[in-house]
């Protein structure tokens, strides 16, 4: 194996890597904030993939790229305020696993209604025309596009720690994951909060999927494909915690770069490994506290 | 309780008897698929339900139970009867290995250890090509002659199933299932009146694996095939899904679930082309109204 080739595989691993950042980085924040574990996250992503395509149309105007790349995330915004007004609201109080079948339940319907919209071919999205070249460094090839997504991670990344810690939005939903019932006491209005920020995660899934429409083909079973990948960056790093999140995607790229490189066959078993090892070593994530409420007190 | 009256069980029971007469093939073997899914879903309950351990990886073991039969008969290893009743010992084996190392951890974290260790075991089924055939699965005439006749295999199924059933319910009111029960309630508290935590939540998983590697085992019987699929989190997803849906806090809720969701779908797979739309509201119908789950429902009307 050459540098060239090399350097390649560890390129590719790194933006799947920076994308799962970025659903990842939602289903923590909804986690964090709400305590849901939110099965139909996968889904977001998906129709968030799949409206990109759409919004190009069949001709896949480039021109149309950067709009889409907005507006797609927002839809899918708009879907997750509307889902946590009508159904996630009612069920804050209630057992975790019943949140889990509500959001399964969920995910098995906008799985059929994305099947009936666009059909069961997958498609393809070309990168905008100047990014779908490659940059040469030393007679190995990058994707430009694979760069902007890299780059795209850490600017989500850099946002969602400023919108977080230098806001006022994010004070409040920081008050809200430590005592709702204080901040509601001193006028704000948590629900809207809530809502607010299940619609975030919903952007970050939805713009996870608008991003990734390039890199690969977009159809049925991307829901649940990601989402396995989605939980265990999470866990790796800790749920509710961003920081966690992006660690737990670098850990991932690295073993996922890792196992290409020298056992192609075993790669999807390092990804697991991984996470059993770092369970096991520190069994609340690499930067998380323990999960407060799951499965029984105490 | 009123599902556990000995008169439901025994109603139920002769209803099932006389299935194999009255409906046609294809839903008898609905019934037996149903069965199977209801013994692989109150064996996940035994952790989910009674011990307050959410596993999202028992699949791990039911497609263990189904790979004992089939790598047996596929190397000709040992005869179906044997392979039948070793599947549950050797689930039960990897069940407690794997449950010393995931029980370190707690709660979600548990519940994610578990999802890594069933898809670990997926990717070594689809890996190890020349033992297990990888993806294609194993597919051949791994079950004797007498229970390929739709009507032995139900009764068979049957019987293996209702005696499970019959030690799982003896489990679930032994002084055993007593002090899971006290330990998913309050944990240090169990802790502090001597009861041996840690080896009581370990017997529990060995013991949940055991039952659904006999669970996957009768499986085979009903599709004479494994792959591995049957090891993945999907599948993982199926009992704990089915559980809620009955009621996780009974004995026979998971059983309710899962003749409710495996006739449910079945049928809604024949009737039309967007049964996951159908079954979805159904599923949230019982999210937004009954929350204790189906269960629930037949014993109110009981009362």
């Amino acid at each position: 194996m050459n540098f060239a080739s090399t350097a390649i595989e560890i390129l590719s691993a790194l933006t799947a890597a920076a994308n799962l950042f970025i659903i990842a980085a939602g289903l923590s924040l909804v986690f964090g904030a709400l305590r849901i574990i939110n099965l139909a996250h996968g889904s977001f992503y998906m129709i968030g993939a799949l409206v990109m395509a759409s919004l190009l149309g069949p001709g896949q105007a480039s021109h149309l790229f950067w709009p889409a790349l907005i507006l797609s995330p927002l839809l899918m915004a708009a879907l997750g305020a509307v889902l946590e007004r009508l159904l996630f609201r009612r069920i804050y109080q209630a057992e975790h696993l019943i949140q889990l079948l509500l959001s399964y339940a969920l995910s098995l319907m906008l799985a059929d209604l994305a099947l009936r919209i666009w059909g069961a071919d997958s498609r393809t999205v070309p990168p905008p025309s100047w990014l779908a070249g490659a940059l040469s460094v030393g007679g190995a090839t990058f994707p430009l596009y694979d760069l902007f997504v890299i780059a795209l991670a850490a600017g989500v990344g850099l946002g969602l720690w400023a919108l977080l810690r230098r806001t006022r939005f994010g004070w409040e939903i920081r008050a809200a994951v430590e005592d709702p019932e204080s901040l509601a006491l001193c006028g704000r209005n948590v629900p809207a909060l809530f809502t607010a920020v299940f619609a975030l995660g919903a952007f970050l899934a939805g713009l996870g999927g608008a991003a990734a429409a390039p890199l690969q083909a977009i159809g049925p079973g991307m829901d649940s494909a990601i989402l396995v990948s989605a939980f265990i960056v999470t866990v790796i790093g800790g749920l509710g915690s961003i920081a966690g999140a992006a660690l737990g995607a670098a850990v991932i790229g690295l073993f996922q770069a890792v196992g290409t490189l020298w056992l192609p066959t075993w790669a999807p078993a390092f990804i697991f490994l991984a996470m059993i090892v770092v369970l096991v070593i520190r069994p609340s994530g690499l930067l998380g506290a323990a999960a407060q409420g799951w499965g029984g007190e105490g | 309780m009123a599902l556990s009256r000995r008169s439901t069980w025994g109603g139920a029971l002769v209803l099932l008897l006389i299935a194999p007469f009255v409906l046609p093939t294809p839903w008898l073997l609905v019934l037996q698929n149903a069965l199977v899914l209801g013994l692989f879903a109150v064996a996940t309950n035994l952790l989910v339900g009674w011990s307050g351990l959410v596993s999202f990886g028992q699949a791990a073991f039911y497609g263990l139970g189904a790979y004992t039969v089939a790598l047996a008969w596929l190397h000709g290893l040992a005869p179906f009867w044997l392979a039948f009743c070793a599947a549950p010992l050797i689930a039960a084996l990897v069940a407690g290995l794997t449950g010393a190392i995931a029980l370190r951890a707690r709660k979600l974290y548990f519940a994610l250890l578990t999802l890594a260790f069933s898809e670990l075991f997926y990717v070594l089924a689809e890996q190890l090509y020349d033992i297990t055939n990888g993806a294609n699965g194993i597919f051949g005439a791994m079950v004797p002659d007498i229970l390929i006749v739709p009507r032995n295999g139900f009764y068979f199924t049957l019987a293996i199933v209702a005696a499970a059933l019959f030690v799982l319910h003896r489990i679930f009111h032994s002084p055993f299932g007593l002090a899971l029960r006290a330990i998913r309630e309050r944990r240090v508290r169990a802790e502090a009146l001597g009861l041996d935590v840690a080896r009581h939540e370990l017997a529990a998983f060995a013991l949940s694996g055991a039952f659904c590697g006999l669970a996957g085992a009768l499986y085979v019987v009903h599709d004479q095939t494994a792959y591995p699929e049957l090891l993945d989190w999907v599948k993982s997803g199926e009992p704990v899904i089915v559980a809620v849906i009955g009621g996780i806090s009974t004995f026979a809720g998971p059983l309710v679930g899962a003749l409710f969701y495996q006739i449910a779908h079945d049928a809604l797979v024949t009737l039309t082309r967007d049964w996951q739309l159908v079954l979805g509201a159904l599923l949230l119908l019982v999210v937004l109204f009954r929350p204790a789950g189906l269960a629930s429902l037949l014993e109110r009307k009981e009362r």
